[in-house]
Formats: C-alpha cells, sequence, structure tokens
C-alpha cells in the first residue's frame, strides 16, 4: 500500500497541468489489459476458490458448503507432503545450478570477443524450444540401453551399460532437475550478462593498476554488482521451478519419490476426481507462488527506485 | 456477474473474430439423420477413412477429435467436469467405468443396442454398472503371451511354454545359449503397464485381487499376487529380466521386443502383433509367434483391457450419437478396421471371420486366449482404481529395485487401497 | 588484456562444454529424426546416424514413400503448423499492441489504482494453468470460443500480456522524458506523441516483447490441448500423438520435434540481439 501511496505523487511532479484528461487517457488505454485479465485470469480464480470451500467430486452428490475441510486434510496428507518436499528439492537444485551455472556461462560469454554472438545464441536456445518437445528429447536421452547419455558414459569407458537414471531417488531428482536447468539457465545466464555489461571498464582498470589479481577483481568488483541482477534471476527460477510440471511428468509419471506438486493437483482433480481438493492444492500452490514472486516484485522496485 | 462476463467475453470476440460461414445441409430421405454433425473424440492411430464412410453411408458429418492416449483423459475429464462434453461420442476406456458410472456422465446404452449384438461382444459386461451399459466395446485387448520363434529354434525350444516353471526353464535355456541377455520383457517402471502385467501373473500364479467385499487378497505369502511379485524379484536376481527394467514403460519393453533383445514379452496383446511384423519398425518382422498366457496350474489365464464408445449423457445429438457407435461396432466395420488399422474386433463373429480368412497370426491361439478373458474385477472397475493402480506401480517399481522387500510392497499397496477406499 | 595460454586454454574448454550442453541435446534429436527407425534401437549406440533418411520428414511431407496412413499424417502434420504460427501470430501481435498502450498508460499516466492494477496483473504469472482451467473452459464454452482461433488467442493473451505489459512498461520507463515534454510544448496530443515519437524509439523493446511472446505461445502444450482440440490443434498437441496405443513412433516424434524447434532456433539466431535486450529489460534496469 506504501507503495502505491508514493509513487503516482511522486510522477505527478513530472505531469503537466492536463491531469484529468491524462488520467482517462490511462483507463482507457488499460482498459483492455483490465477486461481481459478480469474475465479470463481474475474471474476463474476467484471462481476456483469458491470451489476450493465446497465438496465438488463428481462421484459424490450434491456439492456442500465444507469450509477450510480440505485445506485441513491437504496439511494432514502425506502424499501431499512428499509431493511439497520434492517441489522443495527441486527448488533447492535448480536455483543452485541454475545460478551458478548461469554466473559462469555469463562470465564466459563476456569473454567471447567476435564469436559472442555465436556463443550467446547458442545458449539461448534451450530456453527457446517448446517444453514438452525438450522433455521428449531428454526422454530418449536418458533411455538406459539407447539414450545419448548411457552411451556417452559408457564410450569414456565407464560401467553406465543400462544404467537406469531414475531408479535411485536421489539420482532421479537430480537427472529430472536437470532437463529444468537445460532450459532455464539460459534465462539466468542472460540475466547475469547484462548486469556485467553495466559494469564500467574504468572499474577493472584502475583495480589492475592498483595491481589486483583476477580472482580479486571478481569478488570485489564483479560479484557486488552484479548482486541484484542474480537475485532477481535467483527469483525467477524459484517461480519457474515451483511450477515444475512438463519435466517430471514426462520423465517419471507418477513416481512418487520424484512427484512434484503440481502433478498431485493434476492426479487429484484429474485422475482421482476429486475435483475440489485438487483445486484447493492449486490454490496452495499459487499462494506460495504468490509468495515468492512478492519478493521478486519488491526487489525489482527496490531496485528500481535506487536509480 | 456471469451474464457481464459472458458479455464481455463475446464482444472481445467479436471484435476479433473472423466471421465464419456455415455450408447449409441437404437432407436425404434415405438417411434420416443427413445433415447433422457430431464430434467424435478417439486415440491417435484410428484410421483416416472413419469420418468419410459414416457420412457416405447416413450422410452425418463427423467431426473426429484425436488426441495421444495420455492426452484424451485431461481433455475429457475438464468437460466432463465443466458439464460440457467435448464430444457426442468419446473414448470410454474399461478403468473408468467405475469413476464414469458414479459420476453418472454417460448415457445407458442397454435399452438402445440390441441384445443380439450385446451377446456377440463378451466385453460388453466390463462397461456395465448397475446393469446400464456405459459404453459399447469397439477395441479388444487382452493379455497373452508373445515370443521371438527364432529365440526359441535357436535353443532348441519347439513348444511354447504352457506353465511358469516352463517359462523359467525356456528363458534359462535361452540365456546360457547367450541368443539373448535378459530373456523375460516385463515392464517395472512406476506406471500403467506395470500395474496391468502385475494383475495377469497374479491370476497365473493362482490368485485374484480383492474379495467380493474388496478387502484384498494378495497380501499373505501364500497369495498369488505375493508369489507374483516375488517371481519378479527372483527373475531379477536370477538375470532373466533386465534390472534396467524398473526404468522401462511397457511401451519400451514392446520396443526392445522389436529389437529383438526380448525372448518373451510378458504384457502385451494381440494388438502389438501388427507392429512386431512391419519392417519398416521390427528388426524380427516374420519371428513373431504367439502363445496362451502361462499359469502355475498349466490352465491358462486372461483378462480384457477393452476400449469402448461412450455418449455423454450431456450430448445434445444422441440419435447421431448412437448411429455412430452402432456403425463403427458393427460386424462389418470390425472387419474393416482390422485390415485397416490393425484394430482387434470386440466382436466374436467378426474375430471368427477374419481368422477364417487367415488374417489373424496365430489366429487359433488369439481365440482360444480370447474365450478365457474375464474381467479384471468381477463387481466391476471400482471408483479408486486410479489409486489402487497408482500404489501398485509405485510398490513394484521399489520392490524390483530392491528399497523394501515384497512383504512391505505388498502392505504398501493394501494401505493405500483402504485409504482410497475410505475417501 | 592479454591472456596467457593456460588461461586461453582454459577459456577454450568453457567454451566447449557451455556448447555441448547447450547444443548437444538438440543435435541428438535431430540425428534420431535422421535415422531409420530400427537403427534407432542398436547397442552400443552410434554417437552418428551410420544410415541417414528423409524418411520420417517424408512421411510428414506426404511425398516418397507413402504408407496407407501417411495421407493423413502429412495433412495433419501442414494443419497443425500452419494452426501454430496463425494462433502464435495473433496472440504476439494483440498481446503485444495492448502491452504497447497499457505499458505507455502505467509508464507515463497517472491515473486512479494505476500501480495496484499494474501489480495485480503481474502477479497473476505465479498462477499455476491448473488453478484456472476449469472455469476458463466453461467460459470458452458459454461463449462458443472452444476450437477457434480467437478463443485460443484470448487465452494466450490473458497468460502473456503480463509479461508484454511489464516489458513496454519498463521500456518506456527508460526513455528520455526530454524528448516527450518537447513534443508537448509543440501542442501534440498525447496519443500522437505515443505513435508518432515514442513507439518508434521504443522499436527494439517492441521486438523483444513480440519475440518472448511468440515463443511463449509457440511453446503451449496444455492450453491447446484443451481448447483446441481438431481445427485449431497446433504442432506441441500433434506431436504426442505419433505415440499410439500399439506403437510409439519416435522417427515421427523427433522429426517432428525437430520442425517445432526450427522456428525457435531462426529466431535466436537472427533475432538475438533484440531478445536479450527484452530478456533483462524487465528485471535488470
Amino acid at each position: 500500500m506504501s507503495l502505491s501511496a508514493v509513487l503516482p505523487a511522486r510522477r505527478s511532479r513530472e505531469k503537466g497541468i492536463d491531469g484529468t484528461a491524462d488520467a482517462l487517457l490511462g483507463l482507457l488505454l488499460a482498459a483492455p489489459i483490465v477486461i481481459a485479465m478480469v474475465a479470463l485470469v481474475l474471474f476463474p480464480v476467484a471462481s476456483t476458490l469458491w470451489d476450493s470451500l465446497h465438496r465438488v467430486n463428481p462421484m459424490q452428490a450434491g456439492t456442500p458448503f465444507i469450509g477450510l475441510q480440505h485445506y485441513q486434510d491437504l496439511l494432514k496428507d502425506p502424499i501431499v507432503n512428499e509431493a511439497w518436499r520434492n517441489t522443495i528439492i527441486y527448488v533447492v537444485i535448480c536455483v543452485t545450478l541454475e545460478t551458478a551455472g548461469g554466473i559462469g556461462a555469463a562470465l564466459l560469454i563476456n569473454q567471447a570477443g567476435r564469436w559472442r554472438r555465436f556463443v550467446l545464441a547458442a545458449v539461448i536456445l534451450p530456453w527457446a524450444l517448446p517444453g514438452v518437445v525438450n522433455a521428449v528429447v531428454w526422454q530418449w536421452i536418458y533411455n538406459p540401453a539407447f539414450g545419448l547419455l548411457n552411451g556417452l558414459l559408457v564410450a569414456a569407458g565407464l560401467d553406465f551399460e543400462k544404467y537406469v537414471w531414475f531408479n535411485d531417488r536421489t539420482v532421479a531428482l537430480f537427472a529430472v532437475s536437470l532437463v529444468h536447468v537445460w532450459r532455464m539457465l539460459p534465462l539466468t545466464a542472460v540475466i547475469v550478462l547484462a548486469a556485467l555489461q553495466s559494469i564500467p571498464a574504468d572499474l577493472y582498470e584502475a583495480a589492475r593498476i592498483d595491481g589486483a589479481s583476477r580472482p580479486k577483481m571478481f569478488t570485489n568488483i564483479t560479484l557486488p554488482l552484479i548482486r541484484g541482477g542474480v537475485a532477481i534471476a535467483m527469483t525467477q527460477s524459484t517461480v519457474a521451478a515451483f511450477n515444475f510440471f512438463d519435466e517430471a511428468w514426462i520423465l517419471t509419471g507418477s513416481s512418487r519419490g520424484t512427484r512434484p506438486i503440481l502433478v498431485q493437483v493434476y492426479l487429484e482433480a484429474f485422475q482421482n476426481l476429486h475435483f475440489s481438493y485438487g483445486m484447493a492444492l492449486s490454490v496452495l500452490v499459487m499462494f506460495a507462488s504468490l509468495a515468492v514472486s512478492l519478493v521478486y516484485v519488491l526487489r525489482v522496485q527496490r531496485v528500481t527506485r535506487l536509480d | 456477474m456471469n451474464k457481464l462476463l459472458r458479455t464481455t467475453v463475446a464482444l472481445a470476440a467479436l471484435a476479433l473474430a473472423m466471421p465464419s460461414l456455415a455450408m447449409p445441409a441437404f437432407a436425404d430421405d434415405a438417411k434420416p439423420l443427413a445433415g447433422q454433425s457430431i464430434t467424435v473424440l478417439l486415440p491417435s492411430g484410428q484410421s483416416p477413412n472413419i469420418a468419410s464412410d459414416f457420412e457416405k453411408e447416413t450422410g452425418i458429418k463427423v467431426d473426429l477429435q484425436m488426441l495421444s492416449w495420455d492426452d484424451i483423459r485431461p481433455k475429457l475429464i475438464t468437460g466432463l467436469i465443466a458439464g460440457t462434453p467435448p464430444a457426442d461420442v468419446t473414448e470410454f476406456d474399461w478403468s473408468w467405468t467405475g469413476q464414469f458410472g458414479a459420476a453418472g456422465w454417460y448415457e445407458d446404452l442397454t435399452p438402445l443396442i440390441d441384445a443380439e449384438s450385446i451377446k456377440d461382444m463378451p466385453t460388453a459386461s466390463i462397461f456395465t454398472v448397475d446393469g446400464k451399459l456405459l459404453g459399447v466395446p469397439y477395441a479388444n485387448d487382452f493379455r497373452i503371451l508373445i515370443a521371438n520363434k527364432d529365440h526359441l529354434a535357436k535353443a532348441g525350444i519347439t513348444k511354447m511354454p504352457t506353465t511358469i516353471d516352463e517359462l523359467i526353464a525356456d528363458a534359462k535355456l535361452v540365456k546360457e545359449k547367450g541368443i539373448a541377455e535378459y530373456p523375460l520383457g516385463v515392464p517395472l517402471s512406476p506406471s500403467e503397464g506395470t500395474s496391468t502385467l502385475w494383475y495377469l501373473m497374479t491370476f497365473a500364479f493362482g490368485g485374484d485381487l480383492f474379495d467380493k467385499d474388496w478387502k484384498p487378497l494378495f497380501t499373505s505369502p501364500d497369495s498369488g499376487g505375493y508369489k507374483a511379485l516375488q517371481f519378479y524379484v527372483d527373475m531379477l536376481k536370477a538375470g532373466l529380466i533386465d534390472p534396467a527394467s524398473t526404468g522401462l514403460k511397457d511401451s519400451d519393453v514392446h520396443q526392445m521386443f522389436m529389437d529383438g533383445k526380448v525372448t518373451f514379452d510378458l504384457g502385451v496383446g494381440p494388438g502389438w502383433v501388427g507392429a512386431f511384423e512391419d519392417k519398416t519398425k521390427s528388426k524380427i518382422a516374420g519371428s513373431t509367434t504367439l502363445g496362451l498366457v502361462p499359469t502355475v496350474s498349466g490352465k491358462t489365464v486372461s483378462y480384457g483391457l477393452p476400449e469402448a464408445l461412450g455418449i455423454p449423457a450431456a450430448s445434445e445429438k444422441k440419435e447421431a450419437a448412437l448411429a455412430f457407435v452402432k456403425w463403427m461396432t458393427s460386424k462389418d466395420e470390425q472387419i474393416k478396421l482390422a485390415a485397416e488399422q490393425g484394430l482387434l474386433a470386440t466382436r466374436t463373429s467378426a474375430f471368427e471371420e477374419l481368422n477364417k480368412q487367415g488374417k489373424i497370426l496365430d489366429g487359433d491361439v488369439v481365440i482360444e486366449q480370447a474365450g478365457t478373458v474375464g474381467p479384471l474385477f468381477k463387481q466391476g472397475t471400482p471408483t479408486w482404481y486410479p489409486q489402487f493402480s497408482s500404489a501398485v506401480n509405485n510398490a513394484i517399481n521399489q520392490a524390483a529395485k530392491g528399497e523394501i522387500s515384497v512383504a512391505d510392497a505388498v502392505k504398501s499397496i493394501a494401505d493405500e487401497t483402504a485409504k482410497a477406499q475410505q475417501q | 588484456m592479454e591472456l596467457r595460454l593456460s588461461q586461453r586454454i582454459l577459456l577454450g574448454i568453457g567454451f566447449t562444454v557451455l556448447i555441448l550442453w547447450s547444443i548437444g541435446p538438440i543435435y541428438w534429436a535431430i540425428a534420431t529424426s535422421l535415422t531409420p527407425t530400427p537403427d534407432l534401437m542398436s547397442q552400443p549406440i552410434h554417437f552418428f546416424p551410420q544410415r541417414l533418411t528423409a524418411y520420417h520428414y517424408e512421411r510428414l511431407a506426404g511425398f516418397g514413400y507413402i504408407a496407407s496412413n501417411d495421407v493423413t499424417v502429412a495433412l495433419q502434420f501442414r494443419n497443425a503448423l500452419v494452426n501454430s504460427i496463425i494462433t502464435s501470430v495473433l496472440a504476439t501481435v494483440i498481446s503485444v499492441f495492448l502491452a504497447t498502450l497499457g505499458g505507455y498508460a502505467f509508464a507515463r499516466l497517472t491515473f486512479p489504482g494505476r500501480t495496484v492494477i499494474f501489480f495485480v496483473v503481474i502477479a497473476t504469472i505465479a498462477i499455476p494453468g491448473y488453478t484456472v482451467l476449469i472455469p476458463l473452459y466453461r467460459i470458452m464454452i458459454g461463449a462458443k470460443l472452444l476450437d477457434t482461433y480467437t478463443g485460443v488467442t484470448l487465452i494466450y493473451l490473458s497468460a502473456f500480456l503480463p509479461l508484454a505489459l511489464w516489458l513496454m512498461r519498463s521500456v518506456f520507463q527508460q526513455l528520455p522524458l526530454s524528448i516527450e515534454e518537447a513534443a508537448r510544448i509543440d501542442g501534440a496530443g498525447r496519443l500522437t506523441i505515443l505513435f508518432r515519437i515514442v513507439m518508434p524509439l521504443a522499436a527494439p523493446g517492441l521486438v523483444a516483447a513480440s519475440i518472448i511472446t511468440f515463443l511463449g505461445a509457440w511453446g503451449q502444450y496444455m492450453v491447446p490441448l484443451i481448447f483446441s482440440p481438431n481445427k485449431t490443434k497446433p504442432l506441441t498437441v500433434l506431436i504426442p500423438e505419433f505415440s499410439t496405443k500399439n506403437f510409439v513412433d519416435y522417427g515421427l516424434i523427433n522429426a517432428g520435434g525437430t520442425i517445432a524447434m526450427i522456428v525457435p532456433i531462426l529466431i535466436v539466431i537472427f533475432l538475438n540481439r533484440y531478445l536479450v535486450s527484452g530478456l533483462t529489460a524487465g528485471s535488470v534496469k
């Protein structure tokens, strides 16, 4: 609330005299967006929220109001808790790998010289591909008998003949995460790259004259100045990992050891036909995801205001 | 609120929509329903001629929508829950019978399909809930044993195994002679194919899944289900089942069979023979042979996993929809589809006709096996089938990986089932 | 800065790993799509196809040797390709147009509720698709928009507007105010300023928003699965259909997937510059 109070006030100084005409025009220009979002997102969300307070199960007659019953049950449901746990593990693995890998990739691209355009295009590619297609491609790569990964490892002289990547729960969680990381790492890399480029070159020049070593320049100049970008990239990774679905569903199906929370939503609502129970869970996912996004939005706001 | 919304959406639509012209239809006297149009939702892989052939015969236009098998269910459920089914005739899988019956989503076809036809389709009983026929079977599927003839010949095996002991002995022989490293093809990943094969093996070991009160019958060590799971574990240890199977779905196992890596494909139906014998797809074309499902007692068992056509109760074009259902499940069309898309006929009469024409590989075996096909659940598919199946394949997968014991696995299936039954 | 030999070697290794990691899986998909089906199941695997075949592509295109079902396969594939292009282009044009108007309003004009509306719109990015699926289906049925380009476009619009809006707003915020002020003193109206002066300056941002929206729409799966069952079915929904109950056609799946990848690949190669500026504009100012 405080933000909304502060910002318009600051803006209005920039404005001329015709504030009313501007306000009208502003509302007019924003109207199509507001109408579309209310009709196609906010109204459906409200409808689902309402459903989640009822018992909507097509196999049982009537849809009695049950208040927060579903939400209470969800907290006690061991399978749901296991899915939450998997999701949190995915978030930790994905955010760590995407951030470390993304920073590494950005630093490399920054050094690429005349190959830059080519390297950058190659790095961005995985992000641009349809998510379903890349999950299917990786499924084939992980295939125990005919997959590329085992083929490469065997060719390197390692004992990976017919190794099943989804057998061991820990390995499976990593293997599934890796597919997600492959797709999302480019985003982190690009964001960090932009931050890197905004660092004035004379800072390094000055440090070099002072005789600073490369690692020292990295910790004293580079890291502090890309911190904002890294934080934003990390929050974005977190939201994406929260909404993890395609990769896990295509690679490991309904396996409980690797089932993320959105797959659980799908199974409850569409497989078991406990419709409003599944919808209640999706509402929880939405709130969790919103909470994380809020951190993101506030962060951006702060960065913006610092300028 | 709703009305306002609709107006808003409609207005937005008007602004964006391109005008579309509807072609006027001309009715034909001999075809009372001519000019009507219906939508039909089926899994991909159907013959491309279905829509045009049906229109030629009845004048009814068919908008045939096909989706991959895994995508049919979410699509269907979305529409059914929202109150507007996605089509006038839809796929209706045997495993949905309990849920869809309880939800009352489908039209009772008992009074609309003649008794003669129902008698000709033994699997119709699987789609009957409380005396209501919810779907008319159009594609048959049941479990049978498929083997690689070349492997058997090289190992000097002259007849297909009829008991589990013979199966094990044959598999050992094939392995010892170095013909196949892992002769038994068994899917063990957490997927539906893993569950459906375990049901079959439970029967093969002389057991059943539930008693008449839906109490599990697979928990004690001398039960069929327990022994079936123990069989998997033993065969993995003996090196007769590929340890990589814990990552394989049924379709992956069939691919390995086509590659000549597997001697006995256990979790398969006759429908795959077409792909196995197709040179552009399979390396072993010409060496497929079929046998009866081996059991402990030597008396074969099987069960049906048929697919039917159902008419959602909310459909507005039931007459035309019914005409389509009748047409696609008619004897002539079943015989035609068998040729066009390798469909396994659901009518006994169509099946016998096809066999007489020599169109079915090892047709006598297939017919004999078809005669042993019963429903998986005698009381009908339960509403909690998805939870049960998921518990089964997750537990089998864990037991096969050695994470839990066989006893713990069957116990976890029983516990999960009890929980699902209460909900 | 001059690099020592050891550093150059290290960099070289770094680049090699980065490129292999990014392109390796894509190479493998393309290689698979050019391999005859029976050769796919070979052990040990071959890193380069032993025999090349265009068979899978010929089947998709509908020429060369034609099996009984292939006429339909080719027809379906052509329709799906056209549908993917139409729906993605429609969604892109309309989203970006509305986002430009809205972005300008949110960046430059003061009106009641401005900040709240903006944050609510942006927050919808975090809503999982399943939360809105069924109510949305009811709306689409009610408005008779199921399986129409209009319906799918509207849904894509609601999904991609927030990001495009966010982008366009930050693009406008970065433009210097002085030009607009000068124009106003000359008596130009707001809309004239927007269309004649600001839009040309914001062109790179517009292209970036378009690319991001287009790629997003191109890769959609769940939405068209439910809302575009037939006449408007795109590639992403068609490709999994090559896996049928009695055979999984990996060759067709990979060939179809490769074609579905070509459009994004071309976009990345030729419009990379705008894409990078767009991806970063919303987050790093």
